[in-house]
């Protein structure tokens, strides 16, 4: 065992608050945990949860006002100064510990580095304010980190500014500011929650790597549990500001106790097999009145069970809509982008979104379409409604082409062929209740005969996608993000279409919310027999809900066939690739890294 | 970078080349006529014609257009010899070089643009703005000059206190200095303090930037520029200030914030070096419209004051019905407005990487 000498950071009895207007939110409370040298602590729990909060405790980085920790303890132990309390140090001590001894990396690395310096210039700052070294070794020491992170061509990247690298090239940089001052402790928050899942891989790689060879604590938040499940010693699970579960991850994930964490584990899209619905939280446990939690009866192994559809299930499926007609044909559609104009607007050259892709999709069916970001899936998604105008090709719905079909008869298309976007916040207008946004497209194709009867139909929806009628009246900045995902559904049947394209409808979510909302639009399909075309960078996510699948990669099909069969039978590398990188957080996979962490320790310890 | 500057001074050429054309078709479909301006209403009909002849106004439409751009751009085409023609190289309009000249008179030649002569006076137009402008410009680059440094200072203090006494007091002040109209609080201020505390501010109600002495001649006098450059830049003023507090805000509230302080960095560094780059650019853009603004805005504030401005010029120009002057201001101000325009977007350039690419 660990013995004290290696103890890190003790966090005992935190309890953070933030005040609203009406009442004090206890965003941590009461939480208490230890994390020691060369260990990771995975912390899990959707929004809200207080995860980041606690995290940015550690930091002393709580906005104040109008955060505050009211009491409790956090007990650094520092190399040099030995044992001291964070939350009593002076803002001037807590700045020689930020970035120097604790350095955190955040979740948008899109936004976490400063615009306007170049990604060598934030790093060497920080490098510069923690030790006395001139700028030339300054810079020196960043072209090592660089090299270090396996960012490529580390010397031109000194000088690069961040707008002109990719998403995971930029959370590399952040790690290299992390690691510059080589820290005791690493916090991530959601570090890889924005990045495709090879990135991610390579990511957490990394951090890994860097931590064998700094033997640092790590503390690392997330709100999917699959992502940590090779990377944790321990995991703490966090549900309303508390700590429901903590223990080694291996007793999590095959013995997990809490309802909540049943819940977790269960929500996630099963890669093995196939499901009607995914189980969510609230098939696990429920809450009375007063906020207490009651564990449900159901184990997480009789809820799969009860969910599973047999191969032969989905054979008789399968025949039935491969026996229908076509709904939608693609053929040779080319979405090209100009990226080069001359003095005078005459383009040189393209970027070629989506190259001559050709597809059939057939009544009934749910095509998946998935991808890394720039792959062009959202592009296709938007030719097809033509947001988007193909450059060439030819676009067929119901055997009528429409690829020039005039903008008066396009709009009353649009009523048929419905989108539901990525980010359920800013899809939704904030200044007009979510009543009226579902109402106004009706109002707009002349859908029933008066107000009233639109009404009682908003009504209809809204209790069809889990709301009540009396939300009606509110405004969109009230809803959660899944709630506002389901009001963005509602709206899009508000013209009762029979294709509907979900662009990353789920991508912004919680696990959690997300099961639900995929259950809500398994249903809905069931009920009203959708045709879906369901796009997302999260192959889980599609795999679950397609019949067949199509991988994008730079504007052309990699692979396009039966969903579970590319999964099980990948063919191109592109496609083993992707499938290898998805954390699947399965039994063997832990007990394999524990394995390996063990042998990289033990030279260590001894 | 070069490309990019080159790309922009293109475009604010077309601009200009645009703002010529406006000019011209507008102003010629104005009601009044030069003759009349110049002759008075009881002119003979003989005489009136001899103008029109000699203003081109004689000729169709296009071609008064073509003769007005000949006359302003540098680069013009010119007849040496025939005399009636109406690109007739005029030794009294132009003072020239020849750049190539061709048989039966016709040449190309480079001049300073001629922005034709005053109704009333006669005096060349680009006199006129050489002698005001200077006043007007020396104006409001003082205005701007201190309407930017109280306005982002203060901003600045304000974004930091944010919520505070000192915030509060900011805001109103500012939402004042923004709604009052400058020819009610310039001609308060020149009372206040020009007038009724004359004897501690020692300050005239009234005054140019050069005063003519009887003793001494016409010389410089810099404290009759306090008072007018407060009245010009107070609106400005309140305006940045608002600009800067709301933007250093925005930008405080941003991911790369956060990473600064979760590198330990103080907190005066990161907002001067890591927050106030960032904010300074709608700033920037807001003072840079602003100056060019007061440039042709400074009318009524040169009324009060009586400063000897081109502003004053225009005001004077326009109620006499002397369009040549009020054309060759309007074109100056609509050139300062691009030149500044340019000018911003090469700072944009430099403080903002992004732009650069495009």
């Amino acid at each position: 065992m660990m013995s004290n000498i290696d103890v890190l950071l003790e966090v005992k009895n935190l309890v953070t608050e933030f005040s609203t207007e009406d009442e004090i939110v206890k965003a941590v409370n009461e939480i208490s945990f230890t994390l020691h040298r060369g260990e990771t602590i995975g912390i899990v729990g959707e929004s809200g949860s207080g995860k980041s909060v606690t995290s940015l405790s550690v930091m002393q980085l709580i906005p104040n006002p109008p955060g505050r920790i009211t009491s409790g303890e956090i007990i650094y132990h520092s190399k040099n100064n030995g044992p001291v309390d964070l939350t009593k140090v002076s803002t001037k001590d807590m700045r020689k510990y930020r970035g120097n001894e604790i350095a955190m990396i955040f979740q948008e690395p899109m936004t976490s580095l400063n615009p306007v310096y170049t990604c060598g210039d934030q790093v060497m700052e920080a490098i510069m304010l923690h030790q006395k070294i001139s700028k030339k070794e300054a810079r020196e020491k960043t072209l090592q980190l660089f090299k270090q992170v396996q960012l490529p061509r580390p010397e031109q990247m000194l000088d690069t500014y961040p707008h002109q690298i990719s998403g995971g090239q930029k959370q590399r940089v952040m790690i290299a500011m992390a690691m510059s001052c080589t820290p005791s402790i690493l916090i991530a928050d959601e570090p890889t929650t924005a990045l495709d899942v090879t990135v991610q891989k390579t990511i957490l790689d990394l951090m890994l790597k860097l931590q064998r060879q700094h033997d640092m604590g790590i503390l690392f938040i997330t709100h999917d549990l699959g992502v940590i499940a090779e990377l944790a010693d321990r995991v703490i699970v966090m549900y309303k500001g508390k700590i429901v579960e903590q223990g080694p991850v291996l007793d999590i994930f095959s013995n997990p106790q809490h309802p909540y964490t049943k819940g977790l584990l269960a929500c996630r899209p099963p890669l093995g097999k196939r499901l009607h619905f995914l189980p969510t939280v609230s098939d696990f446990m429920e809450h009375t009145e007063n906020g207490e939690i009651i564990e449900k009866p159901k184990s997480v192994s009789e809820v799969l069970a009860s969910a599973e559809i047999t191969a032969a299930e989905r054979e008789i499926q399968h025949k039935e809509i491969y026996s229908r007609s076509k709904i939608l044909q693609l053929k040779n559609i080319k979405t090209y982008f100009p990226i080069k104009k001359g003095m005078f607007g005459k383009v040189s050259d393209y970027v070629k979104a989506v190259d001559d892709i050709s597809v059939d999709v057939y009544e009934g069916e749910t095509l998946g379409l998935v991808g890394e970001s720039g792959c062009g899936k959202t592009t296709l998604g938007r030719t097809i409604l033509r947001l988007i105008e193909p450059t060439s090709g030819l676009i067929l719905y119901k055997g009528q082409d429409i690829t020039n079909l005039p903008p008066k008869e396009m709009r009353s298309l649009r009523k048929d062929i419905q989108i539901i976007f990525q980010d359920p916040y800013s899809s939704l207008n904030p200044r007009i209740t979510i009543g009226e946004a579902i109402m106004e497209p009706m109002q707009v194709h002349g859908i029933l005969k008066n107000d009233k009867e639109r009404k009682e139909r908003v009504m209809e929806l809204l209790k069809r996608v889990n709301m009540t009628e009396q939300q009606f009246y509110r405004y969109p900045h009230e809803f959660s993000g899944g709630q506002r995902q389901r009001i963005c559904i509602a709206r899009a049947l508000a013209l009762q279409p029979q294709f509907i394209i979900c662009d990353e409808s789920v991508s912004a979510l919680d696990v959690s919310v997300q099961a639900q909302v995929l259950n809500l639009l398994n249903e809905l399909k069931k009920e009203f027999k959708f045709t879906y075309i369901f796009i997302s960078h999260d192959l889980s996510v599609v795999k679950f809900m397609s019949d067949r699948m199509v991988v994008m990669n730079k504007g052309k099909i990699e692979e396009m066939g039966d969903a579970d069969q590319i999964y099980n039978n990948p063919q191109t590398d592109y496609t083993k690739k992707l499938i290898s990188s998805i954390p699947k957080g399965q039994l063997q996979d832990i007990q394999a890294s524990i394995e390996t962490k063990k042998n990289y320790r033990a030279p260590i310890q001894t | 970078m070069v490309k990019y500057i080159l790309k922009k001074f293109f475009y604010g050429f077309l601009v200009l080349f645009g703002v010529i054309t406006v000019i011209f078709f507008l102003f010629n479909v104005l009601p009044g006529d030069p003759a009349t301006v110049v002759l008075g209403q009881r002119a003979n009909k003989e005489a009136v014609e001899a103008i029109n002849r000699d203003l081109g106004r004689d000729k169709p439409l296009l071609v008064q257009y073509l003769m007005y751009i000949n006359d302003l751009s540098p680069i013009s085409f010119h007849n040496s010899k025939d005399r009636n023609s109406a690109f007739y190289l005029d030794e009294q309009k132009y003072s020239y070089n020849f750049l190539m000249s061709m048989d039966e008179g016709a040449c190309v030649v480079a001049k300073a643009p001629y922005f034709r002569r005053s109704y009333i006076t006669k005096r060349k137009v680009s006199e006129i703005i050489r002698e005001t402008l200077p006043e007007t410009a020396v104006l409001a680059f003082s205005s701007i000059l201190v309407a930017s440094f109280f306005g982002i200072a203060l901003g600045i203090v304000a974004a930091i206190k944010k919520n505070t006494f000192f915030d509060r007091l900011a805001l109103v002040l500012s939402a004042l200095g923004m709604s009052a109209p400058a020819f009610f609080v310039g001609v308060i201020i020149a009372w206040l303090f020009g007038f009724v505390l004359a004897d501690y501010t020692g300050l005239n109600p009234q005054g140019s930037l050069f005063t003519t002495d009887v003793w001494e001649g016409e010389q410089l006098d810099l404290k009759n520029l306090i008072l007018p450059t407060i009245t010009l830049g107070m609106r400005p003023l309140a305006i940045i200030v608002q600009l800067t507090r709301s933007s250093l805000l925005d930008v405080l509230s941003q991911d790369y914030i956060r990473t600064a302080r979760a590198k330990g960095l103080g907190f005066y560094k990161i907002i001067v070096k890591h927050a106030l780059k960032n904010a300074l650019n709608p700033v920037i853009t807001a003072i840079s419209g602003w100056f060019a603004g007061l440039m042709a805005g400074a009318v009524f504030v040169e009324i009060i004051f009586n400063w000897q401005g081109i502003g004053y010029e225009v005001y004077d120009a326009l109620t006499k019905n002397d369009l040549p002057v009020v054309m060759g201001a309007t074109l100056i101000f609509a050139t300062f407005f691009i030149l500044i325009n340019i000018f911003v977007d090469i700072i944009y350039g430099i403080l903002d990487p992004r732009v650069r690419v495009k």
